[in-house]
């Protein structure tokens, strides 16, 4: 049933740009985490979310890279902005928080066993890997989405048609969610 | 037609006087003038020195946003309705659409946006959105298939396929979103009010009783219990 495979990503070492993505990501989480001001961890955080967007463009997951450019750099940030409007700003004399050594620790603990997996984890679109070489899922969908529901986007036609009562679910969570911010900010009309 | 439901709906969920609710929210939206906004606003915002006030009449901000705007939500527009050729669908075009309105609050005052753009508006789209994805899903039970069947719906001469899930993405899922991040930002931009407190009371009322005694012992203890 598998048909041969369409020539898949295969990105044999980490080009510099990726680099300094990576490197980027870290810095603005280290960033984000260790701030005292919270207006300068919310934009931080931002950036953070710009630069995973184009780290999955460059992996290749547009639609992913679209959602937490628009949801997490765009939305995420201007509705904490506006929250944070509402509270009093504090001057610090320092610009980072002293670091909490347990916790350090523990997380440091838990990096370190994350990093003992990852000889395990196949290489970045290796043509091995489980997620891509699978024929039931995978290449599956990637086979029989365009004859099953004449659409050309294999993430749209998992979402809205194999997966539909999912997306539906999603749906009315996030309709859930607007009618419970209405009920918790004690509010019965949005605008 | 879906202001009613609307209204029923929210009342069954939000409010314990159902009666009332319903004549209170049309109050809402009618009694939301821009000078009572105005006011309440700036008497609460003065009153913190080190928050400047979040609204600047910006001639940077202003004309870059009358420039980037259309272009912003032509391309909410594209992400939704191409969602199927294309990487995008409701959810991201949503998204954009609705940060569109964000942009122009940004630009324009939050108060005037909020006039601009009725909460029937915000309202018509989260609900409509969903009874849209919950009536499509429902269709091809009613003539006898499973749930979201798309191949059963009665569609004319189109591909039923191909457009039932064009409708869920462009009718369904991108209103909702839109629908209810516009809403979450009017909220919050609004905020919390403990004076009120109860449900069903006008919120004419609540901000006028803040704006007349509440704001500076209310933000003084909000402060004092932050540090």
């Amino acid at each position: 049933m598998t048909a041969p495979l369409p020539a898949s990503p295969v990105v044999a070492q980490v080009t510099a740009i990726e680099a300094s993505l990576l490197a980027f990501v870290v810095l603005t989480a280290l960033a984000t985490a260790l701030a005292r001001d919270v207006l300068a961890a919310v934009i931080v955080f931002g950036a953070y979310s710009l630069g995973m967007a184009a780290l999955y463009t460059f992996y290749r997951a547009p639609d992913v890279a679209l959602t937490e450019a628009a949801i997490s750099a765009g939305v995420t940030t201007v509705l904490l902005l506006l929250t944070l409007a509402k509270t009093t700003r504090i001057d610090h004399e320092t610009a980072f928080e002293s670091v909490n050594l347990p916790a350090a620790g523990a997380a440091g603990f838990l990096f370190a066993g994350l990093l003992l997996t990852m000889s395990d984890i196949p290489a970045i679109g290796s043509p091995d890997a489980p997620v891509w070489s699978n024929p039931d899922v995978t290449q599956w969908y990637l086979a029989e989405s365009y004859a099953q529901t004449h659409v050309e986007n294999t993430v749209m036609a998992v979402l809205a048609a194999f997966r539909g009562f999912d997306t539906f679910g999603e749906a009315v969570v996030v309709f859930a969610g607007g009618i419970a911010a209405l009920i918790v900010l004690h509010r019965e009309v949005f605008a | 037609m879906s202001d009613v439901v609307d209204d029923t709906d929210m009342t069954d969920t939000a409010s314990d006087t159902a009666e009332d609710s319903e004549v209170n929210a049309s109050l809402d939206a009618e009694s939301d003038l821009p000078p009572h906004r105005a006011v309440s606003r700036s008497g609460r915002l003065d009153s913190e020195e080190r928050q400047g006030t979040p609204y600047t009449e910006s001639q940077v901000i202003m004309p870059t946003v009358k420039i980037v705007a259309p272009i912003a939500f032509t391309f909410g527009l594209f992400i939704t309705f191409h969602g199927s050729g294309s990487p995008g669908g409701g959810f991201q075009g949503g998204a954009i659409m609705a940060a569109v309105v964000f942009m122009i609050a940004f630009a324009f005052g939050i108060e005037s946006t909020r006039d601009w753009l009725a909460n029937t508006v915000v309202v018509a789209l989260a609900v409509g959105g969903a009874l849209v994805f919950a009536g499509i899903g429902l269709v091809p039970v009613a003539l006898g298939g499973a749930f979201l069947q798309y191949d059963l719906l009665p569609i004319p001469i189109l591909d039923p396929v191909k457009y039932g899930m064009e409708g869920v993405e462009i009718l369904g899922i991108a209103p909702i979103v839109a629908g209810v991040l516009m809403g979450l930002f009017f909220l919050l931009a609004r905020g919390f009010n403990s004076v009120g407190g109860g449900l069903g009371d006008g919120s004419l009322d609540e901000d006028e009783s803040i704006d007349e005694s509440g704001p500076l012992e209310e933000d003084a203890a909000d402060a004092g219990g932050d540090r």
